[in-house]
């Protein structure tokens, strides 16, 4: 895949994004960027200058929490998981995501019949 | 974790950022080496991709939302350093807030202790209190104004029966402070001290709704003729005095040598029903008085003896209330044969709050304490003044500073946060400077106001109210004073500011700096001027001919009746006193009588004479000794004084001083001879034999003006028995009082000393509410002419440091040093005089509202105003001189170089 044809994540969505891969369970920060990555199939990759900040935000917000624990490979890194606030926040905005794009797509598909 | 301990956890919270950043830059070089990259280009990488990694930090630690308060606390400690760099200003700013607010809220604390506070009670909104001023302490026959404060027994039994309005009424002894109890405990080998015992109704304790501390308190059924004799003591007194000992309750006390059980303790706080310097250490159910006291004319129907306060019912109206009680007055009136139709219709009583007890003591400083108030105020608003003139000084100083700041980049608005960080820095100190300052002002002014006692239900603490004024006060100072300077310094063009350098010649103090001073100046004058009027009158006060003697006398307090003395047996005891104090060398006199001169109290009684009762005016009678008169200075001027053929069986005589005399006789008409009836007094009518000066009595003001008759200790009389001895001894005896102790003792183990003080000392304890306010003008007369002139030193130095070019360039071109001097003095000094310009009138206008206040002054006195301007000019002189004398040392050349 080519370097444009990643592109800029609107406002607020890397948010979501970064509380969907937590909420499959307690990651650290690298992992948390590899699987945006994986996810997205290559599309997005997550800059380590937003992302770090961004979950610093979220964890001051106590929509995440985060505890030092052993990897795989027996080194210590900060764990993220979801707090109840950050479920119930990630369900309110998922859902909301998905209606703004319908809406969107709706409107969207019908301009193009139109000028085709 | 919350902000506080995010806060307090950055350094650690740093550690962990660096771990966690590490890591991610750790896993992401493993990825690449495992994927073939070689270690050192995965590093290279690793490190390019990542991208700046103090950028991702700083943008980290603003997610945490701490930095508001981290800048915060860097302005804090980077205004501290400023401020340590200038003690100077500090010192002074700091200083002229405490005492600006330090006096304020000192006056505040005794304003609110001694003004607003209500007694601490059940529900005292709902107390009211039968008449509108503080009348004392017994006394009878009909008032000049029939308006009525104080009542009989008999009266406030009637009262009582007759108004449901009240849920109770009830009633107490309105002047007990004047008649101690001597009291002893029975258990312990204790010797008889006079304590503070007040008499009241059975329904007292339940009428303030209080519950006891330990046992039970007095009730209805306590008061009632021939009950067994009990009391009540105060808790700190319980406290103090028996150290909370739970066996002072059920306990005997022997109280003027009568046995009285202690039946309870009451409740912590409760101070008695009015403020007073010495509340009661025992209150005592009415109907025992005739036990305990002798009973002389407590139960008689015309003798007025007590306060009165109720609790309403809710929704009593009181007008008609008021209305009701005073038409119930005039009935009881109706009855007394001493009240004439026209005193009947006059009389009236007058329906006040009660919920602050009997409020004489607030009566009688109110004036005073709202005179303060405005002292205060003034001494505050100069210090603002001076503050705002500090922070001007120094914000221009910095403009410089601020400059370079800008030029550097900070932005304008962390600069004016930082300015008033630092204002307010100075505010905060300043005003807890201020408290100290507050504490030590209130514990001072009650110390002036109350010398010597401890009892005083009042406390030096500054309340709530007290602390939040002063930090409000200090904060508004801080920010109102400190935005305008901060301001000024962040609107500077850094480039205009940097190049104009200090080279100016109109570069002085502003036009607003010069008025603050001009307005200092005139506050000065006014508290000086304020300051002269009240210690001449306080001169005055001490130097009226009060047409006595003091000098080498002693005079001592007892109490007969409280040493069980009966009524045929006081003769004797008379006859005693003086063959014992005479027979102690070096005594010339012993005078004995009920009061003397300048003590403070006397038992007031309608006269009128022989064949003319339709002139009733009303006069002091004391009975006394033979020596009496020459004992305290007392010069007979017509007839004869007392002597010793005046006995039980000789006509009754009496005589008069000079105001009865005016009150009664038309000039010119002989009053020897002449026959008087005082009511209440005496069945007997008095024959005046002779006609004494003047001497003040209770209050040196009246300096004389107050009708009085004498009559001999030896004639029957009601006014009790005699307790005042004046010693006259020809040369000062330093151990008097204890030979005064053993001389009593030897007379009787229960006769104690209640006071003994010098007459001196007793006329000197007169004037304490005079010396207090005299002392209090000097003290902020001085504080503000010291603000004044820090204030006048702060611009004129700033004016000089400003133009020290400017006075380099003159004294290049020729000016000597006496001209530089004269040029920085006259500004300075014109300020000061605008000053007194404004001030002058001011304080003329400002000696008409306290005119009521000063004693023998009728109007501006002339050399207060000459020395209140001779000292500020003084002052500005001196303010002014060290600034221009370092004008003058300036070295042309060095002035120059400078820039």
């Amino acid at each position: 895949m080519k370097e444009d044809s990643k592109f800029d994540l609107p406002q607020g969505t890397l948010d979501l994004l970064i509380m969907r891969v937590v909420s499959l369970g307690p990651i650290h920060g690298y992992a948390i960027a590899q699987r945006i990555q994986q996810m997205s199939r290559e599309a997005l990759q997550v800059q380590q200058g937003s992302l770090y900040p961004a979950l610093h935000r979220l964890e001051y917000k106590k929509l995440l929490m985060a505890k030092w624990q052993a990897t795989e490979t027996g080194r210590e890194a900060k764990f993220y998981e979801l707090t109840s606030r950050g479920r119930a926040f990630l369900k309110d905005e998922t859902e909301k995501w998905k209606r703004l794009t319908d809406v969107v797509g709706l409107i969207l598909k019908g301009t193009l019949e139109g000028v085709s | 974790m919350n902000w506080f301990r995010r806060l307090f956890s950055r350094k650690s919270m740093d550690i962990e950022l660096d771990k966690e950043l590490l890591f991610h830059i750790e896993a992401q070089i493993a990825d690449k080496i495992r994927s073939g990259v070689p270690e050192d280009e995965a590093r290279r990488l690793a490190r390019l991709e990542f991208g700046g990694i103090d950028q991702i930090k700083e943008d980290c630690r603003q997610r945490r939302g701490t930095v508001w308060l981290e800048s915060l606390l860097q302005d804090v400690g980077y205004g501290l350093r400023q401020l340590r760099k200038s003690p100077g200003f500090t010192l002074t700013a700091v200083l002229t807030l405490a005492f600006g607010i330090g006096a304020n809220a000192a006056i505040f604390t005794l304003v609110n202790a001694v003004l607003l506070r209500d007694l601490p009670v059940v529900d005292p909104k709902s107390l009211v209190r039968l008449g509108n001023w503080a009348d004392c302490c017994q006394n009878s026959g009909p008032k000049q104004d029939g308006n009525y404060s104080m009542f009989s027994t008999e009266t406030y039994e009637q009262l009582k029966r007759n108004s449901p309005e009240f849920e109770e009424l009830a009633a107490m002894q309105a002047g007990f402070e004047n008649r101690p109890v001597v009291t002893r405990r029975d258990a312990r080998q204790e010797a008889p001290r006079p304590r503070m015992g007040e008499f009241v109704s059975g329904n007292y304790f339940g009428m303030f709704g209080l519950q006891p501390a330990k046992g039970r308190l007095i009730s209805p059924s306590d008061d009632l003729a021939g009950a067994q004799l009990v009391a009540v003591m105060s808790y700190s007194t319980w406290k103090n005095v028996y150290g909370g000992d739970d066996s002072v309750v059920g306990s005997t006390f022997w109280m003027n040598t009568k046995p009285v059980t202690v039946i309870g303790v009451a409740p912590e706080g409760f101070y008695g029903d009015r403020m007073s310097s010495t509340p009661p250490d025992f209150y005592l159910p009415i109907a025992t008085v005739p036990d305990e006291m002798g009973g002389k004319g407590f139960r008689d129907p015309s003798q007025n003896w007590l306060d009165i306060i109720g609790r309403v019912k809710p929704g009593i109206a009181m007008l008609p209330l008021q209305e009701k009680l005073s038409a119930e007055l005039k009935g009881i009136y109706a009855k007394d044969s001493h009240f004439s139709a026209a005193d009947i219709a006059k009389a009236h009583l007058v329906l006040t709050a009660g919920g602050a007890g009997t409020q004489s003591m607030q009566d009688s400083y109110s004036s005073n304490l709202k005179l303060l108030m405005w002292i205060a105020g003034l001494v505050l608003m100069i210090a603002c003044a001076n503050i705002a003139n500090l922070l001007m000084v120094r914000g221009m100083q910095r403009k410089t500073e601020m400059s370079v700041r800008t030029a550097l980049g900070a932005i304008r608005i962390r600069i004016v946060r930082q300015l008033l960080t630092e204002s307010l820095l100075l505010a905060a100190i300043g005003g807890v400077t201020a408290l100290a300052v507050s504490y030590g002002g209130a514990r001072m002014l009650l110390m002036l106001a109350f010398p010597g006692d401890q009892h005083l239900p009042i406390s030096a603490r500054p309340s709530f109210e007290v602390l939040g004024f002063a930090i409000c006060v200090a904060m508004a100072t801080g920010v109102m004073f400190g935005v305008a300077p901060a301001l000024i310094a962040a609107k500077a063009s850094p480039a205009d500011a940097l190049r104009s350098g200090t080279r100016t010649t109109l570069g002085g103090a502003s036009l607003v700096q010069r008025g603050l001073v001009v307005f200092q100046a005139a506050l000065s004058v006014v508290l000086l001027v304020g300051a002269g009027l009240f210690s001449q009158s306080l001169s005055k006060l001490q130097h009226t001919d009060m047409k006595l003697e003091s000098q080498n006398r002693y005079i001592v307090h007892i109490n007969a009746q409280a040493a069980g003395y009966k009524d045929d047996q006081i003769d004797a005891l008379y006859r005693t006193l003086e063959e014992r104090f005479h027979a102690i060398p070096g005594v010339v006199n012993v005078g004995v009588s009920t009061f003397t001169p300048m003590e403070g109290n006397d038992d007031g009684y309608g006269v009128h004479l022989v064949g003319e009762s339709d002139i009733h005016i009303e006069a002091t009678n004391i009975i006394v000794n033979p020596e009496y008169f020459d004992s305290v200075g007392t010069r007979v001027l017509m007839g004869r004084g007392i002597n010793a053929h005046d006995t039980a069986t000789s006509p009754h005589v009496a005589v008069v001083n000079q105001d009865f005399v005016h009150s009664l006789f038309k000039p010119g008409e002989n009053p020897i001879g002449r026959s008087f009836v005082a009511d209440g007094n005496s069945p007997k009518p008095y024959k005046i034999v002779g006609v004494v000066a003047g001497t003040s009595y209770t209050n040196v003001r009246r300096n004389g003006k107050r009708p009085m008759y004498f009559g001999p200790l030896t004639q029957p009389s009601e006014v009790g028995y005699a307790g005042a001895i004046v010693i006259h001894t020809s040369h000062p005896i330093s151990d008097m009082e204890e030979i005064t102790r053993r001389t009593l003792m030897g007379i009787n183990s229960n006769l104690a000393i209640q006071t003994f003080e010098t007459f001196d000392e007793q006329i000197a304890g007169r004037f304490t509410h005079e010396r207090m306010l005299a002392t209090l003008m000097l003290l902020f007369g001085g504080l503000a002419l010291l603000l004044a002139t820090l204030g006048l030193y702060g611009v004129t130095a700033y004016s000089v440091a400003r133009r020290t070019s400017e006075i380099g360039i003159r004294m290049a071109l020729g000016a000597n040093r006496s001209f530089v001097v004269t040029m920085i003095l006259r500004s300075s000094i014109l300020q000061t005089l605008f000053g007194v310009a404004i001030g002058v009138p001011v304080a003329f206008y400002g000696a008409t509202l306290v005119r009521s206040q000063l004693y023998g002054l009728t109007s501006m006195s002339g050399s207060a105003l000459w020395a209140a301007v001779g000292m500020l000019l003084a002052a500005a002189c001196a303010a002014g001189a060290i600034p221009a004398l370092r004008a003058a040392s300036v070295n042309p050349v060095r002035a120059l170089r400078m820039e």
